[in-house]
């Protein structure tokens, strides 16, 4: 199974995230997030960030999610690639995230947007979401 | 996506689609396009987001889009909305993540016959002294103090510590700063976002240009401009970085839960809006008005690192001119304001978002410069990488829109279909065929912008001249381009 796939967007960076449960479509997202950034990786020391997120529904807390994880990207130039959950629901979630740091990024993204955001299962019972950034 | 047989032709420039289209619209859409952009407006949904913007409570006359408008989040790239500051609300979509993104002219005394042998040299310092804010940014970071300063101040704090002159203050939108500015309500986030981007250009579309003036098409309002045929300029076009874009972020989010409290129910979360006096609204607002005053230190900045560049290039030049770069005018093209405008006959106070619009105040407007009060306000207007810019000026005939004209060329096509296309070599190598100097650390980059991704820009600026909206006053065309990335 893909983890996302890059579609076409006139003005921005759009992907169609997958994943086998919902915390898997999360991670997925923010791997294919991370990709959008076109990290360059300095060195190979592990950082780790808590993250709490709570938010009006699930659509909302992948984009708040993803918004709080794009924060601490940009403030402390670290990329993440893994999350361990403590806690997980429709409405909030508390994780762990780890990942490296980087050098510089080879695209910026300003935010993530709620627009034509729809987090669901598709007809093979995957969750799929299909999320805009503003570059 | 609206068929075109929804449309009402109000006249060659304008397009209407009725307010009883929908059931939820309290206003009719309307659009600016000429026969020939028509087309291209079509080929997206922006048209669909311009009908969702005329739902908004409080929206007053049309919601409008300029002829650039392409899709956006919530509203249209390319919109205006204007809403009643009594009923209405107020929307951070309708001003988009890039608070304050503008464009500030800096005018020198030199004419390209004198510039040559010195714009390789120029490009390659500006490019060193303006980064992009991608890497590590500047060594400098602000503490927290410093960045309320800035928050506050805007382009003033900085003239008052040495970077810039009275005169860029004079000669810049509200004068470099909106005074209702509250740092207290910008998240330790946004301001940490900040800290190291002051003074950086960001990536995208975003760009410096050392460009020539072209052709004038209204030679006593050029003279009025202080500008003259084969004078040299540079543009700035960046905004308010991370900060502003965690401002928008922040605001969203809070306004998606709160307007629930409100009653207000939209067809778009990135509409997300509350009445602009409710504490919600205030708070955006004054927050909104920090991450604009942000954006025009940050342009203030690069100023002062172009003019250091400048006159350590030009220093000891032939023939011995001013090494001054004079500011004609800063502009937003994403921002939300109070202003006062005639509706129905009566003076009412609105709260006008542009997201991809430009404030094209008419001759006499009490908030253009002196200098330029009887001309218009000076309306600055990018073109794509490589092709024209160009300065117009405000109109009394501009009211039907709120006061405002394009922001550019506007995107027909997508960053990866235009990499896809062609390569950042083979654009650079049209560019510098064309005699245009090109300087940018990543060669993607320059595949993204290429020309071909947007729409020509003469056919815009064409309808915003026609429409009366702004008039042309010259042309401008690229002898340097320097992106961030």
């Amino acid at each position: 199974m893909k983890k996302y796939e890059i579609l076409e967007h006139k003005a921005d960076f759009k992907i169609r995230v997958f994943g086998k449960s919902k915390e898997e479509l999360f991670l997925n997202a923010l791997l294919g997030m991370v990709a959008g950034l076109q990290p360059e990786f300095s060195n190979q020391r592990t950082v780790i960030r808590k993250i709490k997120v709570s938010s009006v529904d699930l659509n909302a807390l992948l984009v708040d999610f993803l918004s709080e994880a794009l924060y601490l990207i940009q403030a402390n130039k670290e990329a993440y690639d893994r999350i361990v959950f403590a806690r997980f629901n429709d409405n909030e979630l508390t994780a762990e995230l780890s990942g490296k740091k980087i050098e510089r990024f080879g695209q910026d993204i300003k935010a993530v947007t709620h627009h034509d955001l729809a987090v669901g299962k598709n007809e093979n019972g995957v969750w799929q979401a299909v999320i805009l950034f503003d570059v | 996506m609206i068929s075109e047989k929804y449309f009402k032709k109000i006249n060659d420039w304008l397009w209407e689609i009725p307010e009883d289209f929908r059931s939820d619209m309290r206003v009719p859409a309307r659009f600016y396009a000429s026969e020939k952009v028509l087309g291209e407006v079509l080929k997206d949904r922006s048209v669909g987001q311009l009908v969702n913007v005329a739902t908004l409570p409080g929206i007053v006359k049309y919601s409008l889009a300029m002829p650039d408008m392409h899709e956006g989040y919530g509203f249209p790239i390319g919109g205006v909305a204007a809403m009643n500051t009594k009923e209405g609300v107020i929307s951070p979509g309708g001003v988009g993540y890039d608070i304050n993104c503008g464009m500030r002219l800096l005018k020198s005394d030199y004419k390209e016959k004198e510039i040559g042998p010195y714009l390789d040299r120029l490009a390659s310092e500006i490019q060193k002294e303006v980064p992009s804010g991608l890497g590590q940014g500047r060594r400098m970071k602000l503490d927290a103090s410093s960045i309320d300063k800035i928050l506050e101040g805007g382009a003033k704090s900085l003239v008052e510590q040495g970077y810039g002159e009275k005169e860029d203050l004079e000669n810049c939108e509200s004068g470099g700063y909106l005074p209702q500015a509250d740092p207290t309500n910008v998240s330790g986030k946004a301001k940490e976002r900040g800290r190291g981007q002051v003074g950086t250009l960001g990536s995208g579309n975003h760009f410096l240009e050392i460009q020539k003036v072209n052709e004038v098409f209204d030679e006593k309002v050029a003279k009025t401009f202080g500008l003259f045929k084969e004078q040299i300029v540079i543009m700035i076009h960046t905004g308010s970085r991370g900060l502003g874009h965690q401002i928008a972020t922040d605001y969203i989010r809070i306004m998606l839960s709160a307007m629930l409290k409100y009653g207000i129910k939209l067809p778009d979360r990135e509409l997300a809006a509350c009445p602009i006096g409710s504490p919600e609204g205030k708070e955006y607002l004054s927050a909104m008005a920090c991450g604009a005053n942000y954006a025009w230190a940050n342009r203030q900045m690069i100023t002062h690192f172009v003019r250091k560049a400048w006159s350590g290039v030009m220093a000891g030049g032939s023939p011995p001119v001013s090494l001054s770069l004079a500011p004609l005018y800063d502009v937003a093209h994403n921002i939300a304001k109070i202003e006062k405008h005639e509706v129905d006959g009566r003076e009412v106070e609105l709260c006008v978002h542009r997201k991809g619009a430009t404030r094209a105040f008419p001759p006499g407007h009490s908030e253009i410069p002196e200098k330029y009060r009887l001309a218009g306000q000076p309306v600055l207007i990018p073109g794509s990488m490589g092709t024209a810019s160009y300065v117009l000026a405000g109109q009394k005939s501009g009211a039907e829109a709120f006061y405002s004209a394009c922001h550019g060329a506007g995107r027909i096509m997508s960053r990866h279909a235009a990499a896809r296309k062609v390569s950042g070599e083979d654009v650079a190598k049209e560019l510098r065929s064309k005699g245009i100097i090109i300087k940018c650390r990543s060669v993607k980059g320059i595949a993204e912008e290429a020309p071909m991704a947007y729409k020509d820009i003469e056919n815009i600026v064409g309808v915003i001249h026609s429409a009366g909206l702004a008039k042309k006053v010259v042309r401008l065309t690229p002898l340097a381009v320097i992106k961030g990335e």
